[in-house]
């Protein structure tokens, strides 16, 4: 009986321990860090266009849209797999805004690549000090955010794209 | 040239100056990207790591610092962004308070366990 009261503090711990594990892995994969900006309104940016200094982007001109935003770099190798998709995205989705953020990347070098690999996206913004990132959150390259109409941001990824993901995870947020 | 001695003092002033706000900028980055977990590192902070997400956190403090921008205005900043995650300190607030009380339970549970079997033992 003495055994049995001595014990009983440690296996509380244990059961309370095991009971918060399960209520802390709840849902959430352990890999991907946790997305902070998710149903909050996108964040106020302002960005130049990529191909004519003249041209910018801003918030205020995005409203009322669905927008795909994908933070890509040509260095960024990851990139450049999920890069095909935005093509089959925006002939599948043409109503979605793809917004390409070249983020702390060199504009020739980037020019270059879009010109090689071709160009998805509605408007490719320059985020030359990748403070716009930080605006977002984006941990590393790539990164892609899905904003609804009402302007706020109800789906992040963190790393390529794959068309599983895009079909499991994108699709039915369209 | 020559400068008068006065001129002298005044750019040196300006030079002192200068240098103690860059000091005091770089001692509160320290101070800041300590209390920082780096999210593309294994448990390092910002202050400790040079991956390309800590040097571009650092930047932004600097500049934030620089604003004269105070260190909780800079924690929020970057909390409302990444989460609470980026604290390696969480705040103690509603949703955390389980986390901060739960070891004192322990202790308290344990204490009255230790001094109940002590009473008994003697």
């Amino acid at each position: 009986m003495n055994r049995i009261i001595l014990s009983l503090p440690i296996v509380l711990v244990f059961i309370i321990s095991f009971f918060l594990l399960i209520f802390l892995l709840q849902g959430k994969d352990p890999t991907k860090p946790p997305s902070a900006l998710i149903n909050e309104d996108i964040p106020i940016f302002n960005l130049t266009d990529l191909f004519d200094k003249n041209k910018s982007l801003s918030t205020k001109d995005l409203k009322n849209k669905i927008i795909l935003i994908n933070f890509f770099a040509s260095w960024c190798a990851p990139c450049k797999v999920e890069h095909p998709l935005f093509f089959e995205i925006k002939k599948k989705y043409n109503n979605i805004f793809i917004l390409g953020i070249n983020m702390r990347d060199e504009n020739e070098k980037a020019i270059e690549f879009l010109n090689k690999d071709g160009n998805p996206y509605n408007f490719v913004g320059v985020d030359k000090r990748g403070f716009v990132a930080i605006e977002f959150g984006v941990v590393g390259l790539p990164e892609t955010f899905l904003i609804n109409s009402s302007g706020k941001i109800i789906y992040k990824h963190l790393g390529p794209i794959t068309k599983e993901i895009f079909k499991n995870e994108i699709e039915p947020l369209l | 040239m020559k400068l008068s001695p006065f001129f002298k003092f005044i750019i040196l002033l300006c030079f002192l100056i200068s240098n103690s706000v860059i000091a005091n900028v770089e001692e509160d980055l320290k101070k800041i990207t300590s209390k920082l977990r780096c999210m593309t590192c294994q448990n390092q902070t910002i202050h400790s790591s040079d991956t390309d997400f800590a040097l571009n956190i650092k930047k932004i403090i600097r500049n934030k610092l620089q604003k004269n921008e105070s260190e909780e205005e800079i924690i929020n900043f970057l909390t409302y962004r990444y989460g609470e995650y980026i604290l390696f300190h969480p705040k103690i607030n509603k949703q955390n308070l389980f986390l901060w009380i739960f070891p004192f339970m322990i202790l308290a549970i344990s204490l009255a366990f230790l001094i109940t079997r002590i009473k008994k033992n003697t």
